[in-house]
């Protein structure tokens, strides 16, 4: 049975355990799992937020912000130019991979493939539109180690789990997968949130390219329209994910994880993610820190 | 009085070049290929003054001087910027390429990072051709992507049916081979033009 953990809420939370509590019943998943750090009331809530989940594509995060970690370090600019190259070795046994570019949501820098593209463009469309390609350049150009490190530096030793690209099967049959936890998404958003996330320039770049996410039936759904959500999804055959951070008009931002499990004919998730969503808005705007204005 | 000379670039003595740039391109320097063998760097560049000089200078019909040095992060932060310098070969495996593009019959596409790279670059390994400028990496040609064994093995054919003395990497993934693209090369073939500076000229080494 779901269990609020209850940790560092300095407010009561149960209507909205309870509220979370039916969502999951009523929707079918098979597990769910929220976090909630609000940086202006300082709420914090706590839902299965421990439980690890495979975390698809919200590995795309922690790889964001270890690119930005190699751009702190003086390794590469933003508008530094890589090679678009779909050549990868599996974090198994070092085998050749591709990423399949019928299976990819991006055909941009398929496009591009022996060409050029700025690391800004890659991280872009690594968010915005989920390109695996983008995501296994950054990570093969960048380093796992390398960002593995960056990841322990930020105190990121717990919660997040990052060992391989996308893509790569062959780890996938081996066992390794990339880990995330709903309290682990909502630290590193809440830090980046904070534009603490090594420096409030970068911070602000990474801002820009989470707000640029273009599948938004998740978390931003239920959301009043002038709501700015810079976010990123992750969805595989059992898998259903939004993390992100919620600008409403007038006050400081909420970061918001929900971390879902399906069966694989499973239905429904988005809009489970997204009665989440509703339900931690009315219930921050219920503590004071905002107003619903339609 | 000097000839005239219609290709813009000029000759450069690369142990004239400053320091940085000596240090990157290490002309004259000795590399090791895969089985040991010395081999020297080139000691003449053009020197190439800008992207825009490189975008609109033809080296032969087809290829234009961008497509060869057009690197990625890989390459040094001193020749990331302008002015950049190319060993003089470059022009010879520019005419090289035109005689391939031929025999194709359409586009061919040399990748990045796929022209010359100095021995700075992080790829350059093993006295790789790339730094003397006598190498290309073809990615695609006309609408077909060099992305499995069959292609490039049947680009392989038309280049050494080509070019006499070519040199082609063989298709696979192991160490040695090359599997996304069509590595064709020369050898270290060293090019002096005619207006090169004076061999003994080293006042400034």
């Amino acid at each position: 049975m779901a269990k609020d953990t209850k940790k560092k809420q300095t407010r009561d939370t149960a209507n909205l355990r309870d509220r979370v509590e039916q969502i999951e019943r009523e929707s079918g998943a098979t597990a769910l799992a929220v976090a909630v750090r609000d940086v202006e009331t300082s709420i914090e809530f706590d839902y299965e937020s421990d439980r690890w989940f495979h975390a698809a594509s919200t590995i795309k995060i922690p790889i964001l912000v270890g690119v930005f970690g190699a751009v702190h370090a003086g390794e590469l600019l933003p508008q530094s130019r890589l090679h678009v190259r779909n050549r990868f070795r599996s974090a198994d046994d070092d085998s050749i991979f591709r990423v399949d570019p019928e299976r990819d949501a991006n055909a941009v820098v398929h496009a591009a493939i022996g060409k050029t593209m700025q690391v800004r463009e890659l991280a872009f469309h690594m968010i915005a539109t989920s390109s695996n390609l983008a995501t296994n350049l950054l990570l093969d150009f960048v380093g796992l180690q390398s960002m593995q490190r960056t990841l322990a530096d930020l105190g990121f030793d717990d919660g997040i789990e990052l060992h391989r690209g996308v893509e790569d099967n062959r780890a996938f049959d081996a066992g390794i997968s990339n880990r995330v936890t709903a309290a682990g998404l909502a630290r590193m958003l809440k830090l980046i949130a904070e534009e603490r996330a090594f420096s409030r320039m970068l911070s602000k770049e990474m801002l820009d390219i989470l707000h640029a996410q273009e599948f938004n039936s998740g978390i931003p759904a239920p959301l009043p329209k002038r709501t700015r959500v810079a976010h990123k999804t992750g969805e595989i055959s059992t898998i259903a994910h939004d993390a992100g951070i919620v600008y409403l008009p007038g006050r400081n931002p909420y970061v918001l994880v929900v971390l879902t499990e399906w069966e694989p004919d499973g239905s429904g998730r988005q809009q489970a993610i997204a009665r989440v969503s509703e339900a931690v808005y009315e219930f921050l705007a219920d503590e004071g820190g905002s107003k619903k204005d339609g | 009085m000097a000839e005239d000379r219609l290709f813009p670039l000029q000759v450069v003595d690369g142990l004239a070049l400053d320091q940085k740039y000596r240090d990157a391109l290490r002309p004259g320097e000795s590399l090791l290929d895969a089985a040991g063998r010395e081999r020297t760097l080139p000691r003449y560049f053009y020197e190439v003054p800008s992207w825009d000089v490189a975008r609109k200078l033809e080296l032969s019909p087809h290829f234009y001087l961008w497509e060869f040095i057009q690197t990625d992060v890989r390459e040094v932060d001193v020749f990331r910027r302008f002015p950049r310098y190319v060993p003089c070969a470059i022009t010879l495996l520019a005419l090289c390429l035109e005689r391939f593009r031929e025999a194709v019959g359409t586009f061919v596409h040399i990748a990045a990072n796929g022209g010359y790279r100095s021995p700075a670059h992080r790829l350059s390994r093993d006295a790789s051709p790339h730094c003397w400028g006598t190498a290309a990496n073809i990615y695609r040609i006309g609408s077909t992507w060099l992305s499995d064994e069959k292609s490039i093995e049947r680009f392989s054919m038309v280049a050494r049916e080509t070019l006499p003395a070519v040199w082609t990497r063989p298709a696979g993934d192991a160490a040695g081979f090359a599997d996304d693209h069509l590595h064709l090369d020369f050898g270290y073939v060293v090019s002096i033009p005619r207006d090169a500076p004076d061999d003994k000229d080293k006042a400034r080494r």
